[in-house]
């Protein structure tokens, strides 16, 4: 694009960084209110079974105490399910996972809330819990609710067997992938303030907007009356999608009952056992390819593990299914994808949202494909690269923004990839390196399963001094949205970056604009900064014509002024923002952007899935100590399909970042619970995160593809940046072992057993 | 209870609390300095790290009693005339995404920088591996370390 911009493809410095380098930033456990107290959840001690009764006089006892409420007390309705109705608030009769909650407890202090919370007796008779996938399907007297499945997800393009007689070569093979553990370093937390009959909420919140309806829900009370304001969130990653609507609705109970200010922070170990995580996934692909490398059927079946709630597994098991085979282009293709209830935490969203499993599933089996066919693992996906033109394996065919061959060309050339499968081997031959491969797609925002609630608002209020203040629906959590907002309205507006300021995410600000997620702040809030402006540029047009007595269409915005172009004269911003106010005009426009209309059918899951997707490739560069077991990521050459830059620094520490927890989830994060359903790895001396020493060298490289409703052309990242490492670590690691690694996370355990296997088979 | 005197940021302070209670909740709950995080509990994670006589020092397991004529400086106090270079390196470098555990991050780049001025990429991923970042910005701590080595 020829275009010239101000601000746009710039790296402007992150606007929050000052405040989070001082220490300065006040994040929710920073903030207090006068006449404040603590409340805590009562919960679950076991995984399954029936809830007998409570007894709350050792909590009675305790210093401070000043309440307990449980089902019977909720004003409004007992219902928190954010797509099915099928979670209580408070679980009256039926429990089922330790951490479900039963009732919430107040008291002066934070200590005294967390000791009163967990003195309370709690009777209740066990069953036996069911702990998997494979235990859900099959239990027969046994169900969690209803029945054991959360939700179903089908799509069924071309004839399968029709695909399948055609083929050379046809593989099966079972994949297996794990919990990950969302780990945000800021524990879930919250504020609920009651004024009389209407309450503001502050907490650490990807959907403001969630968090209000679930209050107005449960206190029986209208939307206006509940004001949801987000402060500064220390980490997300989709575990503050849908969690903060359960834990502030709780502690509304609270502030209900006591017209007190009610505080709830988290403690770790609680807050591991009791909210959302990745779904595991386990698949089975069935792939036929001919015999020159085309693909040409696939049967795939995806089972998740959803935990004891629906919560958002629809959307998860949506996003997957239509995602399942990658951007490739194949003829026939059937996928039936079911998750299943467990006797174990919910599972939600996790950046990527299924993705990253559907991608470990379709990489792996574009590996073992090219592995049968005696083919180069990057010509044989460049020979299936879905293209410009081509139909995705929903049948939709995409036109324009198709980056997917450009970024496995550039990662290929960067990485100097060699075809030459074996790994290079140390001299004293302890160590084995390799590079492995995956490409991904992902579909940008909600798609069709959420389309209806897929729009999102800001507001542009222009003050008298020459300050813009924007409010924005969606959040700020890391992603780096402040300063992103801050470039977009700047170019929009043509002005300084430094006149303007964002606001904090308040659900009295802005319509309902959903949650933050799915890589959809930049397209969406992009578009609504492009409404806004479209409304308020011909209002300080006219008004800049008046004052500089020029006609309108003579009038121009640049480099932070108003420039009548027939005369060279120039007025400036601040000057424009005091004659508005003077001459009584309106200083504040609303912007919105939907979606647009999507073709899809959700019987056969064909259609528009999704309006349109970013690539990426990831090549990894993976070393095997064959002593100790232990895999370790050295490089990672990351190519993406972005649409177009809005912020260069900010895009690289995305992928940076993507890339690190992606070779987390792959390499370290072994998530494990006992046989009576309590997590075995409730803090990080069992549960190992990646440290500064395990950090990935990656280099990034950019494909500008531009997409025609992204603003500017820009489509989202904050997801694609973690999608494809899994997947291209084990690639490498299966190279290295000379085995199929169809299991993450890759343990030094599993790795030395897969290398033992080996000289078996040989 | 017990009182304990201590210096906070170079001030001297006292407070009068049960002499087990970790250095982290008198710092946050009876001085306000609420720049040093809770996150893990276990003295892990390192987000509530401040120094301790200039030793970089895990403030969610130390007893308020060790510290007891002791100097301790927080984020609040590492800038001794407005912003630490490494705060300064951190912002250049745009470091910090959702920000929670950069404080902890940057007291303990302040202690490395103290002893090793000049320090390699190995002395830095050892110093640094006890500091947890969930968002993965840790190539980008080595790059801010290296730049505030130089104006230091």
């Amino acid at each position: 694009m020829s275009e010239k911009f101000h601000h746009i493809g710039k790296s402007l410095p992150r606007v929050d960084a000052p405040g989070k380098v001082s220490g300065l930033t006040r994040f929710i456990t920073d903030m207090h209110f006068d006449s404040m107290v603590f409340a805590y959840p009562v919960v679950s001690p076991i995984a399954f079974g029936a809830l007998d009764g409570v007894d709350i006089s050792p909590a009675r006892k305790m210093p401070g105490f000043l309440g307990a409420w449980f089902a019977g007390d909720i004003p409004g309705e007992n219902q928190v399910g954010v797509i099915l109705p099928d979670q209580p608030l408070f679980a009256q009769d039926k429990l089922r996972f330790v951490g479900d909650a039963i009732g919430i407890v107040a008291a002066e202090t934070e200590v005294d809330a967390i000791s009163a919370a967990r003195s309370v007796k709690i009777d209740t008779t066990p069953r036996e819990p069911i702990l998997s996938i494979n235990a859900s399907k099959m239990a027969t007297g046994k169900k969690i609710h209803e029945n054991n499945i959360a939700c179903e997800h089908r799509l069924e393009r071309g004839d399968i067997q029709a695909g399948f007689a055609d083929a050379d070569v046809v593989v099966e093979a079972d994949l297996v992938t794990p919990y990950q553990e969302h780990f945000y370093l800021e524990p879930q937390g919250c504020i609920v303030v009651p004024q009389g009959d209407a309450f503001t909420v502050y907490g650490s919140i990807q959907c403001v907007f969630y968090v209000q309806k679930a209050i107005a829900k449960v206190l029986g009370i209208s939307f206006s009356k509940v004001r949801v304001i987000q402060t500064p969130t220390g980490g997300a990653f989709g575990g503050k999608e849908d969690i903060p609507s359960e834990m502030c609705a709780r502690a509304a109970v609270a502030a209900w009952h006591l017209q007190r200010p009610v505080k709830m922070i988290y403690r770790r170990r609680d807050d591991v056992q009791w909210t959302s995580k990745r779904h595991p996934f386990q698949m089975h692909y069935k792939v036929g390819v001919s015999k020159t490398g085309k693909l040409l059927s696939a049967d795939i079946i995806l089972e998740e593990n959803a935990g004891a709630y629906a919560t958002l597994s629809s959307v998860v098991s949506y996003r997957a299914t239509m995602q399942a085979m990658g951007p490739y282009a194949i003829p026939n293709i059937q996928v039936h994808s079911t998750s299943y209830y467990t006797n174990l935490p919910p599972t939600g969203a996790f950046r990527g949202f299924g993705s990253p499993q559907a991608t470990f599933g379709h990489e792996r089996m574009m590996d073992i494909l090219a592995d049968r066919l005696g083919m180069d693992p990057v010509e044989f996906r460049l020979k299936n690269i879905l293209k410009p033109g081509q139909e995705t394996q929903t049948g939709h065919a995409l036109s324009t923004s198709v980056g997917a061959e450009a970024t496995l060309l550039k990662s290929a050339n960067a990485a100097e990839w060699q075809t030459d499968a074996r790994p290079m081997v140390s001299k004293d031959g302890r160590y084995r390196e390799a590079l492995g491969v995956s490409v991904c797609h992902y579909g940008n925002c909600l798609g069709a399963a959420g389309w209806s609630m897929d729009g999102a608002g800001v507001k542009i209020q222009i003050n008298r001094d020459g300050s813009i203040a924007v409010a924005f629906g969606l959040i700020e959590m890391g992603q780096g949205a402040l300063t992103v907002v801050t470039q977009m309205t700047a170019e929009a507006l043509g002005v300084n970056a430094e006149r303007i300021s964002i606001l904090p995410t308040d659900t009295s600000q802005v319509p309902d604009s959903g949650p933050s997620v799915a890589s959809r702040n930049i397209v969406m809030t992009g578009n609504a900064i492009r409404n806004a402006v479209e409304k308020l540029k011909p209002i300080l047009s006219t008004a800049a014509a008046e004052a500089m007595e020029c006609a309108p269409e003579n009038v121009a915005f640049q480099n932070d002024q108003v420039v009548n172009t027939k005369s060279g004269n120039a007025l400036s911003i601040s000057a424009l923002c005091e004659y508005l106010y003077v001459t009584n005009r309106p200083m504040d426009a609303l912007g919105w952007w939907h979606v647009p209309a999507l073709t899809y059918d959700a019987q056969t899951g064909r259609g528009e899935a999704y309006f349109t997707y970013s690539y990426a490739t990831h090549i990894a560069r993976v070393q095997v100590d064959t002593l100790t077991g232990q895999v370790r990521v050295q490089k990672v050459w990351a190519a993406h399909d972005v649409g177009k830059i809005i912020n260069p620094a900010g895009l690289a520490g995305q992928v940076q970042g993507g890339v690190v927890q992606g070779a987390g989830w792959a390499i370290y994060e072994n998530f494990g619970h006992d046989n009576a359903g309590r997590i075995t790895t409730p803090n990080l001396s069992t549960y190992l995160l990646p440290t500064a020493a395990d950090s990935v060298d990656v280099q990034a490289f950019w494909i500008e593809d531009p997409e025609p409703l992204g603003p500017w052309g820009a489509k989202g990242i904050g997801e694609p940046a973690i999608i494809p490492t899994a997947a291209a670590i084990a690639n490498a690691v299966s190279r290295i072992v000379g085995q199929p690694m169809n299991q993450i996370p890759l343990t030094p355990e599993r790795v030395l057993v897969a290398f033992e296997d080996k000289v078996v088979h040989e | 209870m017990a009182q304990i005197k201590f210096k906070v940021n170079g001030k001297s302070t006292s407070v009068r609390v049960d002499p087990d209670t970790p250095l982290l909740w008198v710092l946050r709950d009876h001085l306000q300095l609420t720049g040093t995080k809770y996150s893990c509990g276990m003295g892990i994670c390192g987000c509530c790290t401040v120094h301790l006589d200039g030793k970089a020092t895990r403030s969610c397991i130390t007893p308020v009693s060790a510290v007891a004529g002791k100097a301790v400086t927080t984020i609040e106090g590492l800038g001794k005339e407005g912003l630490h270079p490494l705060q300064k390196a951190w912002i250049d470098d745009d470091v910090p995404q959702c920000g929670y555990c950069q404080p902890g991050q940057i007291m303990t780049a302040a202690e490395l920088l103290a002893e090793h001025p000049n320090p390699t990429d190995e002395e830095i991923d050892t110093a640094m591996d006890g500091a947890l970042c969930r968002c993965g910005t840790y190539q980008r701590i080595r790059n801010a370390i290296h730049k505030a080595a130089k104006e230091l």
